[in-house]
Parts: structure tokens; sequence; C-alpha cells
């Protein structure tokens, strides 16, 4: 269970600071596929960097399974990162002189996961995604579609209890979008909770629940059929 | 970790998948190695030659030698002869000055020698008992000429190993006769030099012997007298001594350069020791503008390096590393690119100056050798620059909160 109470997160800035997140609170249950939406600048994807521990806050608590998160060491951080929590980016973040199977992989080098062990566990996922024929490839070689799979099976590969996902569709067609909703939501079948940044309303449908932040704040937070529909507040679900 | 089979694939990866980088960094820091090593190399070979060609001559001996007058003196016309003779070296050995050792040297040049069924052209040189020290020559078998070979005008030779592989083939020449200029001697002893086939063909005999068989007259050549423990100052003034008597006993103008030449080994050994220290110092200095440079070279290639990697560095901490785990790959990736771009530059140089040795020897340019321990400790240098550029960066990088490396552009 993912838990934030009162979280407050602000970005230095010339003469001052930028707040963007205005006191979030927030209850994640285990297995629930969640969408988080808002425009642009609301504070959604620095609240999956919160929620990921890739970014800190300056107030509030954030618990993980019921840890504070905000007590943890740097390495203890990473730690966490590498055993609950799996990330899937728009851009990928793919390393480009690795292949498929070795980007797959590497999650297991940081659990220190021999690497005979690491290639085999790292080639079934590629099996799972579909893709594992373009194993020994570099990103270079692959479709944006493959990439994302790719990511994907990178996130998954330490099946972790978290996926956080930064617009994962946002730089893919609408068939291959779907393709990647798909085994997002067959993750999220197996109780793995699954987080999904988008200003798209047709990703944020195929969540359970969607969170709508505005100029840091939550404004609503729902089932997606409810919050995606046009409101009384004048947002349109794609507003971006 | 540093020893982790894992992270030196992990390494071992990263090096092979960025050829242009791995490149650049093993090419600035070979090539400040392979400059060093060829450099040293040939600074050593410059001294080893001049030293060698200084080890025929004790550096602490005078070399006298006469030739024609080129100035009219007291009524005599220039051009005129002027022989050293057994006179001269005895006013110069026994009156004039004491010295340790000394040496008549007359040679007599293209003197057929005779062994058995074989022959050839070789010199004929008279000699002293003390010339295998004055000249500094290295025996091989037999014995040198004693003193009573000198006294006793002896038919014994001593000699050189080329005569010795030409008209001996594998035979031991000691004891055995050999016919100089159709006069039997016996052989005594062969001496041989490394890479002086101009010593080594040559057959030393009594200055007494050659003078009485072949001349019939009391010529010396030359008089090489040893400065014994004096110092180069009191060396001077005993060339000084010795080219004044000369000069007064045959009337050869104090100004006449050719007549009469002492030349003196200490003052141009001195000299030479001069020089050495400012090609020494010259290469260091070199050198160390080299290694600096191939430091500089490191620290800026490193530095990029970290930078190109931040996004990398970023998304491995997204997916569990610790910042000691990164900076630990980067420093040890470092370490390892510029031991090994340091040891092939090392090779590199090695085998230059092996190829290069053979055709470059010289009389004054012989056996470039390397000195490990400098190289070595250069080559430390550059892995420790490697190491502290990689980690400065490194460390920088890893501070940085794991979003802001994957947004680093």
């Amino acid at each position: 269970m993912l838990s934030l109470r009162s979280i407050e997160k602000s970005y230095p800035l010339a003469g001052g600071q930028l707040p963007v997140l205005k006191g979030i609170d927030l209850i994640i249950e285990q297995g629930e596929m969640v969408a988080i939406m808002g425009s642009s600048g609301s504070g959604k994807s620095t609240l999956l960097n919160v929620l990921g521990l890739l970014d800190n806050f300056d107030a509030g608590s954030y618990h993980l399974d019921e840890v504070d998160m905000s007590e943890l060491s740097e390495r203890q951080s990473a730690r966490y990162r590498s055993r609950f929590l799996g990330f899937v980016f728009q851009s990928f973040n793919l390393i480009a002189f690795k292949s498929a199977l070795e980007n797959v992989a590497l999650p297991l080098f940081y659990q220190k996961i021999p690497r005979r062990e690491r290639q085999k566990r790292a080639l079934a996922m590629l099996e799972r995604m579909g893709i594992a024929d373009r194993a020994h490839h570099l990103p270079s070689e692959l479709s944006g579609g493959q990439k994302q799979r790719v990511a994907m099976a990178r996130a998954l590969i330490t099946t972790p209890r978290v996926i956080l996902a930064d617009e994962p569709t946002g730089a893919l067609d609408s068939v291959t979008s779907n393709e990647v909703m798909d085994v997002l939501r067959e993750v999220n079948s197996t109780g793995i909770t699954v987080i999904i940044v988008t200003h798209e309303a047709d990703i944020a449908a195929r969540c359970d629940r969607t969170i709508r932040l505005k100029d840091g704040r939550i404004i609503e937070d729902g089932n997606s059929k409810v919050v995606i529909e046009p409101t009384a507040h004048g947002y349109t679900p794609d507003a971006s | 970790m540093i020893f982790s089979r894992e992270l030196w694939i992990e390494i071992g990866h990263t090096v092979i998948a960025n050829p242009m980088r791995t490149a650049l960094t093993g090419l600035s820091v070979g090539l400040g190695i392979f400059i060093l090593v060829v450099m040293q190399g040939l600074g050593f070979g410059l001294q080893n030659g001049v030293q060698q060609d200084f080890g025929d001559e004790a550096s602490n001996s005078l070399w006298i030698r006469t030739n024609r007058t080129t100035l009219p003196f007291r009524g005599r016309q220039a051009n005129r002869s002027i022989e050293l003779r057994n006179a001269d070296k005895e006013i110069l050995t026994e009156k004039l000055f004491e010295t340790p050792l000394h040496s008549a040297r007359r040679m007599l040049w293209g003197s057929t020698i005779q062994a058995e069924n074989e022959e050839g052209r070789f010199a004929v040189v008279g000699v002293n008992e003390d010339y295998d020290q004055l000249e500094s020559i290295p025996l091989v078998s037999g014995r040198w000429l004693h003193q009573e070979d000198v006294a006793q005008s002896a038919k014994v030779c001593v000699i050189g190993q080329t005569i010795v592989d030409d008209l001996f083939k594998k035979k031991n020449p000691i004891g055995e006769y050999i016919r100089l200029r159709n006069v039997t001697f016996r052989v005594i002893g062969t001496f041989s030099r490394s890479g002086s086939r101009w010593t080594n063909s040559m057959a030393l005999i009594p200055i007494t012997t050659l003078q009485r068989v072949f001349e019939g007259a009391d010529q010396v050549g030359r008089v090489i007298v040893s400065t014994g423990e004096r110092s180069v100052e009191e060396a001077s003034a005993m060339a000084s001594m010795a080219d004044g008597a000369l000069r007064a006993r045959h009337a050869v103008h104090p100004d006449d350069q050719r007549a009469v030449r002492v030349e003196d080994n200490n003052e141009q050994f001195a000299m030479y020791q001069r020089i050495f220290m400012g090609i020494r110092l010259f290469i260091w200095v070199i050198g160390g503008f080299t290694l600096f440079a191939g430091a500089i070279g490191v620290a800026n290639i490193m530095s990029i390096v970290v930078k190109e990697r931040t996004v990398e560095i970023g998304v491995r901490k997204a997916l569990g590393a610790t910042s000691g785990s990164i900076v630990t790959l980067i420093v040890v990736e470092a370490i390892a690119l510029t031991s090994i771009s340091g040891i092939l530059g090392m090779i590199a140089g090695v085998l230059t100056l092996e190829f290069v040795a053979p055709f470059a020897e010289h009389d004054y340019f012989s056996n470039p050798a390397v000195n490990l321990n400098v190289t070595l400790t250069a080559l430390g240098v550059l892995v420790l620059s490697g190491a502290l550029s990689g980690l400065a960066p490194a460390l920088r990088a890893v501070r940085i909160r794991p979003i802001e490396a994957l947004r680093y552009e």
C-alpha cells in the first residue's frame, strides 16, 4: 500500500520557490491500476517521481507498506527502487549500447543475480513481451513499440510490487499504445499495482481509478469511468 | 566489489560498446607513455653511445700525437714532419710527470696476417703493457702483453675477435702461430669489444717488437698517459706541461695547432657530462609535459564521458544502482582503460626502440634502453589521473537526484 500525507514539493526558482505539489493526500492499495491525469505543470510527473523515490519531497510523509520513505538513506532508497518498484518512461530510457536482452537484465545486476540467471530470466521476459527475436538488437534497431516492450520487460524483470509509468504511450501510435496498455493490464491482473501518468483519456479509461491534478492539488479522484467524463469543473479528459 | 567478475564484464561491455571513447582515452594515455618511452630510450641511447665511445679510452687520460707543422718557427720551415719517438715518451712519462699507466701506440694498417690456410688484411698495432687498461679492452681468452714481452721484444700477439673469426673459425687460437707481415708470432690472448669491428680487427704486439722487426726505427705514433687521480684542473695542467715540453723539444710554434696535439679526455668527458645533464633535463622536461598533456587529456575525456553518461546514471539509479556502485563502475573503468592503453603504449615504445636500435647503431648512439621504474611511475601517474578525473565528475553525477540525471541534456 502506498500512502501519501500532505506531500509538498517545490522547485527552486530564481528569486524564490515554485510549488509543484501542494499537500497531496493519497492512498493507493496493492493491485490497483491508477491513472494520474492533469494538464502540463499540474504536478503529475512530480507526483510519480516522488512515489518512485526518484525525487524527494519537502514536507509530508510517504509510506510504502507502512515504511516511512522519508527516513531512507540513499542506499536504502536504491534498494527499494530495486526490489519494489519498476519504471516505464515515455522516452523508454534504454541504455543505447546495450542490447534488448542486456537492458532487461540490468536491474538484476543490481540485485546481484548471477549473469547466466539474469540472461535466462531476461529472455523469458522478452518472450512474454513477444519480442524474444529482438533480444540481441540494440535499442536503435527497434521500433518505438518494441522499445517500450523492452522497457516494460525491464520494469517487470524484478517482479516489483508497483509499476510506475510516465506517459508510457506518449511516443507511440494508437495501435501500439493499445498493445502496451494490454500488457500493463495483464501485469496488473497478477496483483502488481500499476500507476500511469497520462494526459490521454483513452489510456486513463483503461485504468480502474483516475486521479486528476491541477496546480499541484488533487481535484478529482475516483472511478475512471466517472472522472474522465466532462465535469462541472470544465475539465476535458484529454486536457494537456 | 572491484574484484567482482560481474563488474569487469559490465566494464568490458561498456568499453567495447563505445569504441570511439575507448580509442580516444587509449590514444591519449598510450601516446603519452609511448613518447615518454621513446624519448627516454633515445636519450639513453645517446648517452650509452658516447659513454661507450669514451669506454674505448679511459676518461682520465691524455692522448698525445704529432703531425706536420703548419707554421715556421725558429728558422725552420712549415710542413716539417714531427715524429714522436721513444725519447719523447720517456721524457713525458719518466721526467715530466708521474703517471700510473702509459703506452705508446703505433699502427701498421693493411697488414697481411696468415694462419695456416687462412689470411686477411688487418691492423698490426704496437703497444705497451698498459694499453689494455688505457683503452679498456676486454680480454676474452689467454693473457695480455706483459712488461717482459715489451722489454724482450717478444714475438707474441693478442688478436681481436674479427681476426679470430676470420682466420681460426671455431678453433682456439691460443698458443697457435700466425704470420704478421711474414713474421711468425705466437698468439697469447684474444679480445673482443662489443660493437667495434675496428678494434676487433687489430693484432696487438709489443711496441718494441714492432719498432725492431718491422720498422727498424723508434717512432711511437702516439703516447697515451693516464692522469690518475688528478682533478680536471690538474689534468689540464698536466696536458699543458706535455704540450709545452714537446713544442720545446721539436721547435714547434706555440700557435701551431696541428703539429702537437694533446687531447685531454678529462676535459672532454666533463664537457660530455654537462651536455648529458642538459639532455637528461631536456628529456625529463619534455617527458613531464607529455605526461601532463596526457593526464589533462584523460581528465578531459573522463569528464566528457561522465557528462555523456549522466542520463545512463539516472537510469541505473532508477533500476536500483547505488551511488557507490556507479562511482566504482566509472572509476574502475577509467583505471582499466588507462592501465591497458598505458601498457600498450609502453609495449609499442619498447618495440619501436627494439626495432629502431639496430638501424640507429652509431658511434654516438647505442642500446637505447628504457628505465622501467620511470616508465611504470609515469604509467602510475596517468592511471591515477585517470582514476581521479573519473572520480570527480562521477561523484558530482551521483550526487544529483535520479530524476535530474534522467532529465539531463
